[in-house]
């Protein structure tokens, strides 16, 4: 009998992938429901925006953002 | 059918219960807006086909009219959800097709004329004394609109951009902040509203889809206020068949209508003195509610398409009043920004996702930079609707050149977007446990041609759908027909034969 | 960079359709409806044809129609009202009154212009309905009263040609009164790969701006009731062929009688042809028109359209005594066509002396030699010959 999970699907490449199976980890595997493969993972409805808010974060320690070069006045 | 506006009044009504659609279907006018305003074209015609046939039609026959291949199988499948999903299609014992029949009734009626439902409006028996021109009329709509888009802007701008604009009604702010457009901030006289992100996406919809947004918004709330969404449903579709320059009497209305038409009046939709409340006059975002015309006249582009053979009497006052607002912007390869405009609204939208620098009296210039696409991205605006929002108002003369914004900022706009964007997140449901190779082959080709494949993982054989509710009907049949197929084989094979399995 | 995701379709519904013209043209020639009078009166054709037309403006906001009565010595207007010379609109209509065009009063698309006052008003009818209705019974109540038993007797066709050129001027005249966003979606006569009636999107360009700038769509739908049109082969084929290279499909719903030339207008510009010429067809006349006659190009790009594709009857008219030939005499010069051989030689069309040996005699089918077939050797010759019979 066909089963439907109710969940987000996340669509990522392999590193973000890495940093939310971290994050899952440190929330007491809170947020994935179902690792699907290296860019897909199904997490809970509820914890999509937190985990963007945590995964900016995790972003913000190891991506140093290049800062605007849009040429000046 | 275009727009973002029907699939947002789609999506309210898919979830009605269907006694609601039983209801509503009574109206002529109804049965007519949604037939129009809803369906895909090859759903029109079916509907159509099938309008004056006796008997129910044939599910064989319908396939042999459509075309074989399978981009026309999908429009078919398509045609034929929408048309279940709106409950005007009704299966009969699962071999032909029939509509149903309070829409089929009305819809015909609605052709015929006939009856008494006097759901095209009633128009007023004694002439105004001081009739409504046209053009009154829209400039009321515009100020009236416009100050609902100011207030959700305003909240963001600084105030000091000047030009008069009028505050909008208690109840219309309530209806912002309950449509979640506008959150309050702090409490008494220190509160202040800001703008959430459904507020900036509302912002940068073309009218047509504003309107139905905040409609839907208003729907959802009177049902709260014991209002019935029927009769306020009735009422917006019958004041989407009205005619522009007429006044109606409001004798006819039911208590829920009269209490709807003040609201209405807040919005812009119609218009009613004060001292004379037995007649109203309905504006152009109200006579647009069911078409694809242009709510407000020269707003975008598309007001040119419609054909204007006698109005131009009507139209030439108004157009010095819209002449600002119809393409006004011009960006340059250097992502400067030019906007021929001193309208405050105009201006805060750009200040949205540009960077302001110079005002002069009917131009202002700015800039369009990572920042602020990224601060713009942030508060929940999409790259497209900035790339779109630009394109409708580009300025005749960019509309001149073949891709109307100049390519190198359309795609930086986007690359910006996508830098900050790591992943991307549906909702939806996972399925999997499908069963064989060719049940999971021919559940994903079904829910393909339903448009609510979002994704299949063919390795695993599960797949990711946006929406449920049909796909759980499609494997409830399929479990059902299999059953069948079980027992006649069991009883089949009980009485020695083997030709009873039904496909 | 963001690529273009089928998986996102929901959110992008069907691009909207063109709006589409239709132009019917009926056939109100009174002798031929006194015939179909017991199955199918023309009062409940009108009756049906309204219907029909509802629901073709019902389809889409913007779709419009005209209708025209072929009467029996005339071609008129039926819907929209055609007024001589206008004066109100002198100074705002450059292209129009000047030349002592005639204007249209179209119903302004659903309330974009100011009040249309109507004797009926209903609350019961969508008021765009009820007034198509009320000009389109008005004009042919006085087409009808106009018509004197003389002229009844006098001519006893129907002006087919005459409405169809009508017709197409008034679907050349509103595509182009259709502001086109682009240039290069207005129909230009100078150039023979363009497109008036729209229905061709090749034009890239043209497709691009889908949403802003839709071409209109036009076709042409004859309801026929009477026979013989051969006096006016000519025109009617002059018609038939500029309506193909604007690709406006012209289809054909027979009521009654039996005409070459109709089938040949639908087969000839992909429109539609049937005949219903039983009373148990005539009772069905609605569902034929909703069913086949409904669906506009867009939509017959999704359908098997019904129709008689088999069996077209190509014959041609002479331009001498406008007779049926199976067989004719063609002029080499101009391809007019005569049912017999000319007198004096000279083609009546253009002129030219035809100096042919042997004129007016039937050809004389000669039987063919054997040729011995000499194998060896004489492949070249072979090659350079005719194709020998198989057996």
């Amino acid at each position: 009998m066909p089963r439907a999970i109710p969940g987000v699907l996340v669509e990522c490449d392999a590193s973000i992938k890495a940093i939310i199976n971290r994050i899952n980890d440190q929330h007491d595997h809170d947020f994935i429901i179902e690792d699907i493969d290296d860019e897909h993972v199904l997490i809970k409805s509820s914890k999509l925006d937190e985990l963007k808010l945590l995964l900016k974060d995790a972003l913000k320690d190891s991506v140093r953002e290049n800062e605007d070069s849009s040429e000046s006045d | 059918m275009s727009s973002t506006a029907s699939q947002r009044a789609l999506d309210y009504l898919e979830q009605l219960p269907g006694t609601t659609f039983t209801k509503l279907y009574q109206q002529p006018s109804t049965a007519l807006a949604i037939f129009r305003r809803m369906l895909p074209h090859l759903a029109k015609n079916l509907v159509m086909a099938m309008l004056y046939m006796p008997a129910p039609f044939p599910i064989a026959d319908l396939d042999a009219w459509i075309k074989p291949d399978s981009e026309n199988a999908q429009a078919k499948d398509r045609a034929l959800s929408i048309l279940q999903r709106l409950r005007i299609l009704e299966e009969s014992d699962g071999r032909s097709y029939k509509l149903a029949d309070a829409f089929a009734r009305s819809l015909r009626l609605a052709l015929t004329g006939g009856g008494n439902h006097r759901s095209f409006g009633v128009p007023c028996s004694t002439p105004d004394a001081k009739a409504m021109t046209v053009g009154w009329l829209d400039t009321f709509a515009r100020q009236q609109w416009e100050a609902i888009l100011y207030y959700v802007v305003g909240s963001v701008a600084n105030a000091t951009l000047g030009g008069e604009v009028q505050e909008i009604s208690e109840g219309t702010k309530q209806l912002l902040q309950k449509g979640e457009f506008v959150t309050v901030k702090g409490s008494g006289a220190r509160a202040a509203t800001a703008i959430t992100e459904k507020g900036f996406s509302f912002l940068l919809q073309e009218v047509n889809a504003q309107i139905w947004t905040l409609l839907i918004v208003y729907l959802e709330v009177s049902g709260e206020l014991q209002m019935d969404p029927v009769d306020v449903l009735s009422f917006l579709f019958t004041l989407g068949s009205l005619e522009l320059g007429i006044s109606y009497s409001t004798s006819n209305l039911t208590p829920t209508q009269q209490q709807m038409l003040e609201d209405l009046a807040d919005f812009g939709l119609i218009y009613r003195r004060a001292t004379d409340t037995s007649r109203y006059y309905p504006t152009r975002l109200a006579t647009t509610l069911t078409s694809d015309a242009p709510a407000l006249p020269n707003s975008s582009l598309t007001a040119t398409t419609t054909t204007q053979l006698n109005n131009n009497a009507a139209n030439s006052t108004f157009d010095l009043a819209a002449q600002s607002e119809k393409g006004y912007i011009i960006v340059e390869t250097n992502y400067r920004l030019y906007a021929y405009t001193n309208s405050p609204l105009l201006i805060s939208i750009l200040s949205l996702f540009t960077q302001l620098q110079t005002r002069y009296p009917n131009l202002i210039t700015a800039k369009i930079t990572k920042r602020s696409i990224q601060t713009a991205i942030t508060s929940g605006i999409t790259s497209q609707q900035i790339i779109e929002y630009l394109t409708a108002h580009a300025h005749p003369i960019l509309r001149r050149q073949a891709p109307i914004l100049p390519p190198t900022v359309v795609d930086q706009i986007r690359l910006w977007q996508i830098e900050g964007e790591r992943m991307t997140a549906w909702r939806g449901y996972l399925i999997r446990d499908v069963g064989s190779q060719e049940d999971y082959e021919k559940a994903v080709q079904y829910a393909e041609a339903l448009g609510v494949l979002r994704k299949e993982f063919r390795s695993k054989g599960w797949f990711f759908v946006s929406r449920m509710d049909q796909m759980s009907g499609y494997f409830k049949n399929l479990a059902a027909r299999r059953r069948e197929a079980m027992a006649a084989q069991a009883a089949a094979s009980q009485s020695g034969r083997s030709s009873a399995a039904p496909p | 960079m963001n690529a273009v995701d089928a998986t996102n379709r929901p959110e992008q519904p069907d691009e909207a359709e063109p709006a589409s013209l239709l132009t019917i043209i009926l056939d109100t020639n009174p002798r031929a409806w006194a015939m179909i009078a017991d199955s199918l009166p023309l009062s409940k054709t009108i009756a049906n044809l309204l219907v029909f037309i509802n629901a073709h403006l019902a389809i889409n906001h913007a779709n419009k129609v005209a209708v025209l009565a072929s009467h029996s010595e005339r071609a008129e207007w039926l819907y929209p009202t055609a007024t001589t010379t206008p004066d109100r609109e002198a100074d705002d209509n450059p292209n129009g009154a000047q030349n002592g065009d005639l204007q249209m009063q179209d119903r302004d698309s659903a309330g974009s212009g100011g009040p249309v006052l109507l004797p009926i008003d209903d609350a019961n009818k969508y008021r765009p309905f009820a007034h198509v209705e009320h000009t389109l019974l008005r004009n042919l109540t006085n087409l009808l009263s106009t018509t004197t038993p003389n002229a009844i007797s006098s001519s006893p066709a129907t002006m087919i040609a005459s409405a169809l050129t009508k017709a197409l001027s008034y679907i050349s005249k509103q595509s182009a009164a259709l502001p086109a966003a682009t240039q290069s979606t207005q129909f230009n006569y100078s150039d023979p790969t363009s497109v008036a009636g729209g229905n061709d999107l090749s034009n890239p360009s043209a497709n691009k701006s889908s949403s802003t700038s839709q071409p209109l769509t036009s076709r042409i739908l004859i309801l026929s009731v009477s026979g013989d049109l051969a006096t006016q082969y000519i025109p009617i084929m002059n018609t038939i062929f500029a309506s193909q290279r604007l690709s406006i499909p012209i289809d054909i719903l027979k009521l009654a009688g039996d005409t070459v030339f109709l089938q040949q207008a639908a087969d000839a510009t992909n429109g539609i042809y049937m005949a219903l010429d039983t009373p148990t067809a005539h009772a069905g006349f609605l569902q034929y028109l909703m069913f086949a006659y409904l669906p506009d190009a867009s939509a017959r790009a999704h359908l098997i359209t019904p129709g008689e594709g088999a069996g077209v009857d190509f014959r041609a008219a002479c331009f001498c005594h406008r007779r049926i030939v199976d067989v004719g005499y063609v002029c080499s010069v101009c391809l007019s066509i005569f049912c017999e051989p000319l007198p004096d030689g000279t083609c009546l069309t253009c002129g030219s002396h035809l100096s042919v040996g042997n004129y007016g005699l039937r050809p004389v089918v000669v039987a063919r030699k054997k040729k011995k077939k000499r194998k060896e050797g004489r492949v070249g010759e072979e090659s350079r010959g005719s194709t020998p019979a198989v057996g």
